[in-house]
């Protein structure tokens, strides 16, 4: 008799890229994982669910290859790198990080708030280059207590960016599709409104038709020259380069992003500014972040496939 | 104030060299030579009647007895540590300094040097216009700060800031101070190491002093430990420098913010190659050492507000904090339950251990707070004038604080402005704050006119504004 195979009888799940380790040892022997590249007709044919590692894409014609194609399961809390109409038509749910990065993001957000208005990477690029020494005190930055604060999306994330910068002092104000009534913070209908009411402007929506470029010039001219924009949601919410003419302009005071719209391409004029901070789209990068998306995807497709209800599915 | 000579230690604020260019005779101390400062001072002595220092460039007993004309030091900061006060005392010069302006920006920068290091943004902004993301790839694993165990090195009012930041992101709360102060919230611990040892984050926020010295030691280095991240913001004294180079050299320590330094403006080289400190030039301004009193005044006390309107409402949401029972009273019952009303302003000040002004002034508010009022609130109460001046009948108020009728006074607002009465100045049981203004620039202009206003006040033989000495 021959032995079965190890994997025999466990749920196949298709991968459009190879996972990181973390995933690949938490998931270990609990399922078939196939890159989708390398998935022969049988396994096309077989295939119930998606594992969405990073960003990577999930096209139209990947979900029309998968017909049995019942879930894709994201390791990111906003889905705009799948295609959620293709999944929408089928009837395939699709399920994000949920809360898990909720605290990291919001916590970067905030580091953003304080280092672009104190000049924080400036300040200490300057006491690097031992310019101190040589050339006295660093000009004054500007407060952060007292500041006026727009959040656009008061979601987990933006809510608890909300939570955070009203113990510093700050007024709180957001913008999002309705009015939240359990929010204690003044609704404004547009992003142009809630922009020319505030000193900071810090995006925290999901990339969806109707978010992306919503800050373009308009939206800059009305947060004004002393104001600056926070982004840890998504490169596309903003025209980036409107955004570097209206920073080399003066129209915009300065800025501080996680996200840029051709990662990892950010624009070589911003990096001579000094009323910019720069990251590389790192501010869910932490072992409690990563370990609560590991969690959180065993979870749903262990829910998937015993049939139980999903722990963080997207409404499409 | 044209014939006030006034001598400037060094280049500290644009704004305020200008004003006192402008209105007095202004000396520049930097603008002589290091060796040559001596001659200087010299030639000068019987001109200069003030002196203007701040944090880094004090004032010590050889320059006052170099200055036979000096009557006051303004000092242009909180802390005044570099100031020799006893030399200062014998010879009856006057100082004052600049308080309680500092207070958010010092926490401010406490909280985002936390996050910065933890999360390592300055390093992220090197990597990424060094061009080095699209060479490299991303994926540089840091630290989460929300939740992290935030223990603070004294609890004066911008260790209080620190926390009251710190707790909206979820972090427990622990400190260390001379002695425990009444936060249940927070965690004391009777001494520095086993702070150190309780925590992830250790900010220091103490004042600087002979006890406080080297405070963060070897020991404490090495008890806060390789996973462990060091804020200070007070004074570079603190901290045992070397012993904080080596502990990070050799990854006995996490991670550094630093905002102050042992030598400044020298900051250790050894420093500058390590990808796991913040290193920034002194800008959260100074430490609080004056006013640390005023928060402890407020702590589980029965608070009476007088006028529940916007102002009252946010005293009373932030005395809560403090776990006070809030009462208050207004010429009409409000609909909160949480506080308690009072029908007169006697019957409030009668179950109040602080009482605290937030009306508008009008006909019927005029002196709201007089002698019958004060009488109630007692010789262990506190009266807080956040509201106008006339609100208090300020005669009486100086004579039942003289008395011992009335247990002390923080007052903001006076009746005749910028007048402060004499008797007011010599007592230690009142803190007395003159209308300063808040935001960076803003902050800093404020501090300026601190400075012009007290020697102003000093040629006009005027109550000094902010007087320490």
């Amino acid at each position: 008799m021959v032995a079965p195979s190890p994997d025999a009888g466990k749920p196949l799940v298709i991968l459009p890229r190879p996972l990181y380790p973390e995933f690949a040892a938490a998931l270990d022997g609990r399922f078939r994982f196939v890159l989708a590249a390398d998935a022969d007709e049988g396994n096309a044919a077989e295939a119930r669910a998606v594992l969405v590692p990073a960003l990577t894409p999930v096209s139209a014609d990947l979900v029309a290859r998968l017909p049995k194609l019942e879930i894709v399961v994201a390791t990111s809390t906003g889905v705009d790198h799948i295609d959620l109409d293709a999944c929408r038509r089928r009837g395939i749910s699709v399920t994000n990080a949920g809360e898990v990065f909720a605290p990291d993001v919001a916590d970067y957000a905030v580091g953003l708030v304080v280092a672009v208005l104190r000049r924080v990477a400036a300040a200490e690029a300057y006491l690097r280059r031992g310019r101190w020494v040589a050339d006295g005190d660093y000009p004054l930055a500007t407060k952060v207590s007292g500041k006026r604060v727009g959040i656009v999306g008061l979601g987990s994330i933006g809510g608890l960016v909300a939570r955070r910068l009203a113990a510093f002092g700050c007024v709180i104000a957001y913008n999002s599709r309705s009015p939240k009534a359990s929010a204690p913070y003044k609704f404004y209908p547009s992003v142009r409104e809630l922009a020319a009411e505030s000193d900071v402007l810090v995006l925290s929506c999901a990339l969806t038709e109707e978010t992306r470029r919503m800050v373009g010039r308009e939206v800059m001219e009305a947060l004004g020259k002393g104001g600056v924009l926070v982004n840890v949601g998504r490169g596309g919410l903003v025209d980036e380069a409107e955004l570097v003419r209206c920073l080399r302009e003066g129209v915009l005071g300065g800025a501080g992003l996680d996200v840029y719209e051709n990662e990892p391409e950010v624009p070589p004029e911003l990096w001579g500014m000094d009323n910019v901070v720069l990251s590389d789209h790192r501010a869910v990068i932490t072992p409690e972040s990563i370990q609560g998306v590991v969690d959180i995807v065993k979870a749903n497709l262990d829910a998937f496939f015993s049939g139980k209800p999903l722990v963080s599915q997207v409404q499409l | 104030m044209d014939s006030l000579g006034v001598l400037l230690v060094a280049p500290m604020n644009a704004y305020l060299e200008q004003e006192l260019d402008r209105r007095c005779r202004l000396f520049r101390l930097w603008e002589s030579p290091a060796d040559r400062r001596d001659d200087y001072l010299r030639a000068h002595a019987s001109s200069i009647r003030a002196v203007v220092p701040y944090a880094p460039h004090g004032v010590d007993a050889a320059m006052i007895d170099a200055l036979p004309s000096l009557e006051i030091v303004s000092s242009y900061s909180v802390g005044i540590d570099r100031v020799d006060l006893d030399a200062c005392r014998r010879r009856g010069v006057r100082v004052t300094n600049t308080p309680d302006v500092l207070t958010d920006d010092v926490a401010d920068l406490a909280v985002g040097l936390a996050i910065a290091a933890l999360r390592k943004i300055p390093q992220a902004d090197r990597y990424v216009r060094a061009g080095k993301w699209k060479s490299k790839g991303d994926f540089t694993l840091t630290t989460r700060f929300s939740g992290k165990r935030v223990g603070i090195l004294g609890l004066g009012r911008i260790g209080l800031a620190v926390a009251k930041r710190a707790e909206a992101f979820d972090c427990p709360i622990s400190y260390h101070s001379r002695s425990e102060k009444p936060f249940p919230k927070y965690k004391f611990y009777p001494n520095v190491v086993d702070l150190a040892a309780n925590c992830d984050v250790l900010v220091v926020a103490c004042s600087l002093n002979p006890e406080t010295h080297h405070i963060v030691n070897r020991k404490a280095i090495d008890a806060l430990g390789p996973e462990g991240v060091l804020i200070n913001i007070a004074r570079g004294a603190h901290v045992d420098e070397p012993e904080l180079i080596s502990a990070l050299l050799e990854k006995r320590l996490g991670g550094a913010g630093l905002d102050v330094f042992e030598d400044e403006p020298f900051a250790p080289e050894q420093l500058f190659e390590l990808d796991n400190v913040v290193l920034v030039p002194h800008v959260g301004s100074d430490t609080e050492e004056t006013c640390r009193a005023m928060a402890d005044l407020f702590s589980g006390k029965r608070v009476g507000i007088i006028g529940l309107g916007r102002i009252g409402l946010a005293v009373a949401k932030r005395v809560e904090a403090f776990d006070c029972p809030v009462n208050y009273y207004q010429r009409t019952k409000q609909d909160h339950p949480g506080y308690t009303y009072y029908p007169s302003v006697a019957e409030l000040a009668a179950s109040s251990d602080v009482l605290v002004v937030a009306c508008p002034l009008n006909e019927h508010t005029r002196h709201i707070v007089n002698r019958e009022v004060m009488e109630a609130l007692g010789p262990r109460g506190v009266l807080i004038n956040i509201g106008r001046g006339p609100h208090v009948d300020e005669t009486a108020m100086v004579a039942a604080l003289a008395d011992g009728r009335l247990g002390g006074a923080g007052l903001d607002v006076f009746e005749d402005e910028p007048n402060v009465p004499e008797a007011l100045l010599g007592m230690d049981n009142v803190v007395l704050v003159p209308h300063v203004g808040s935001a960076t620039h803003e902050t800093r202009t404020a501090m300026a006119d601190l400075v012009l206003g007290n020697l102003e006040a000093h040629v006009a033989g005027k109550p000094l504004l902010t007087q320490v000495v």
